[in-house]
């Protein structure tokens, strides 16, 4: 029976070396404000957790009685907003160079992944606010909800769609992000289609490697 | 520019790169967006519809909805699962078969329990309260039926809601005394009440009692309603909304889907499969071919096809004088 410590740390070795993690080298074609975009992102939900542990410490309602709860909510609501701008930036940037290409289609699905979970993470968010919005969407969007044999999420709910903001989702979309984040690492980015009389003959996807 | 027959370019340069200070720089720009755009336009919150203030703008509505709360007629009170065992909202076998998890009576949640908790502050309600309780079903639908009518022309005068004629039954003061117990902000918490924790986390009954038409009314002039786009809509308008979710917000829109009786679970599913073509979209033939003929990456990596080029014209120059170069990586 293989020795498990060994292959975890066969395993593990690539994704926890600081040479995957701080590279001093990039392709060349990797420069510019077109690879920021997955950082932008990546920066963006590291400032909703910032401004989300502030919110939490202070209670979900704490924006409506203190005004200094009510920048944090601000800031919270535009990292949000930012998160998925840059998101769908990066998304637009990843198809337009067909990024899944030489073996990276797990990558693509990942980030396919982590917009999905992404979408119900910021709505129980929005259904803890306490206002208008999370009164409507609460009662509006039970339907779906329930239509879809997933009654026992109970979006009128408070506590439970907290704990669903705060500590469920966000911990999926981490883990989700974080996967992305490595696999993006040790594969690197797609390098760019060829050209010209260099294009004649492309191999299908996942064939191609550098 | 020498590739392998494959469907991405082999020669390219690594070049010097400081990691770390891309990512703190990224970090910065968010960081410093974020706390301008947020000290700037601050935080989008609508006030919310709150029992009290439907109760005190709109009586006679408000006495409407109770009485469809007390009679069934109400969405919630034939709702299905996973409140109760109606069928005015079941839309697919997988919401039959979750069951009743969240177990909601209508009239006897949102009208008779906190009418009974009021009785005990109010005993003039005991009287009306056992009235209706004693009363045959039959005869409990005739007086609700006549007093619905009655309404319809209903009018507020001093903390009531006074109607035309008689035999409705108890339900005058008992719909009465609900207004009352609404105009005085202690409805919500007869609604929340849970007798078993001390804890109120649980604001289902209040969302619920007031779904229908108190919520739509508000709804409807800020552009949130399913039909006008509103899930991408905010409650504050200039701000924005959930936009990414614009393609099922879209797929409500269709008429097949609009139409149906089922229409979420119609939309969130033809959602997902969108989706799924996104997700899939390295194994789907053709579609996956679509950015190489669309031809965008050529601007994304204009400068290095630039580079490879002038680089490709100087090789040939300096090869014909002295020989081919060696390529990078």
């Amino acid at each position: 029976m293989a020795n498990w410590t060994q292959t975890s740390k066969e395993l593990l070795g690539p994704v926890m070396s600081v040479e995957t993690w701080l590279p001093t080298e990039m392709p060349e074609y990797a420069q510019g404000f077109m690879y920021m975009l997955g950082s932008l992102t990546a920066s963006s939900f590291v400032a909703c957790v910032g401004s989300g542990i502030v919110l939490a410490m202070n209670g979900a309602a704490s924006w409506s009685y203190n005004d200094a709860m009510r920048f944090v909510a601000a800031t919270h609501f535009w990292s949000v907003q930012a998160f998925f701008f840059f998101m769908m930036l990066h998304l637009w940037r990843v198809f337009f160079t067909g990024a899944w290409r030489g073996g990276r289609g797990m990558t693509w699905v990942l980030g396919a992944i982590a917009f999905l979970v992404a979408v119900p993470t910021a709505f129980t968010g929005f259904l803890i606010n306490g206002d208008l919005y999370s009164q409507w969407n609460a009662v509006q969007a039970k339907d779906g909800i329930n239509a879809l044999g997933l009654g026992w999420v109970n979006l009128s709910n408070a506590g439970q769609m907290f704990g669903m903001h705060v500590v469920v989702m966000p911990l999926i979309l981490t883990v989700i992000i974080g996967a992305h984040i490595t696999l993006v690492r040790l594969k690197s980015v797609v390098p760019p289609y060829p050209t010209g009389r260099d294009a004649a003959e492309p191999t299908p996807v996942g064939k191609g490697g550098r | 520019m020498a590739v392998g027959r494959t469907d991405m370019v082999h020669d390219y340069r690594m070049v010097p790169e400081d990691f770390v200070k891309h990512l703190l720089g990224t970090l910065v720009i968010v960081v410093a967006l974020v706390l301008l755009v947020s000290a700037l336009f601050s935080v989008p919150e609508a006030p919310p519809l709150t029992i009290r203030g439907y109760a005190r703008t709109q009586p006679v509505a408000f006495e409407q909805m109770a009485l469809r709360a007390l009679d069934g007629q109400g969405r919630i009170a034939d709702y299905g699962p996973p409140y109760n065992h109606g069928t005015g909202s079941l839309q697919s076998p997988m919401q039959a078969a979750v069951g009743i998890l969240h177990p909601i009576n209508a009239a006897t949640d949102f009208i008779l329990k906190p009418l009974t908790m009021a009785a005990v502050i109010n005993p003039a309600l005991i009287k009306p309260l056992a009235t209706f309780r004693h009363a045959s079903a039959a005869q409990q639908a005739k007086w609700e039926t006549a007093y619905s009518t009655a309404l319809a022309k209903g009018v507020y005068r001093h903390g009531r809601v006074v109607v035309a004629g008689t035999g409705y039954g108890p339900l005058p003061s008992l719909m009465n005394a609900t207004l009352a117990l609404g105009r005085s902000g202690l409805m919500s918490g007869a609604l929340t009440r849970n007798g078993a924790v001390v804890t109120r986390f649980n604001n289902q009954n209040y969302l619920l009692f007031l779904q229908g038409d108190p919520l739509h009314d508000k709804a409807a002039p800020l552009q949130l309603l399913g039909e006008q786009w509103g899930i991408i809509h905010p409650a504050v308008p200039g701000y924005p909304g959930a936009w990414w979710m614009t393609i099922p917000t879209w797929i409500y829109q269709w008429p097949f889907v609009a139409q149906s009786p089922a229409a979420d679970a119609m939309a969130l599913s033809l959602g997902f499969g969108v989706w799924l073509i996104l997700a899939l979209t390295p194994w789907i033939p053709g579609w996956n071919r679509v950015p190489r003929y669309l031809g965008l990456y050529r601007l994304i990596w204009k400068n290095y096809y630039q580079d490879q080029a002038s680089e490709e014209g100087s090789s040939q120059t300096a090869g014909n004088k002295v020989g081919p170069m060696v390529g990078s990586q």
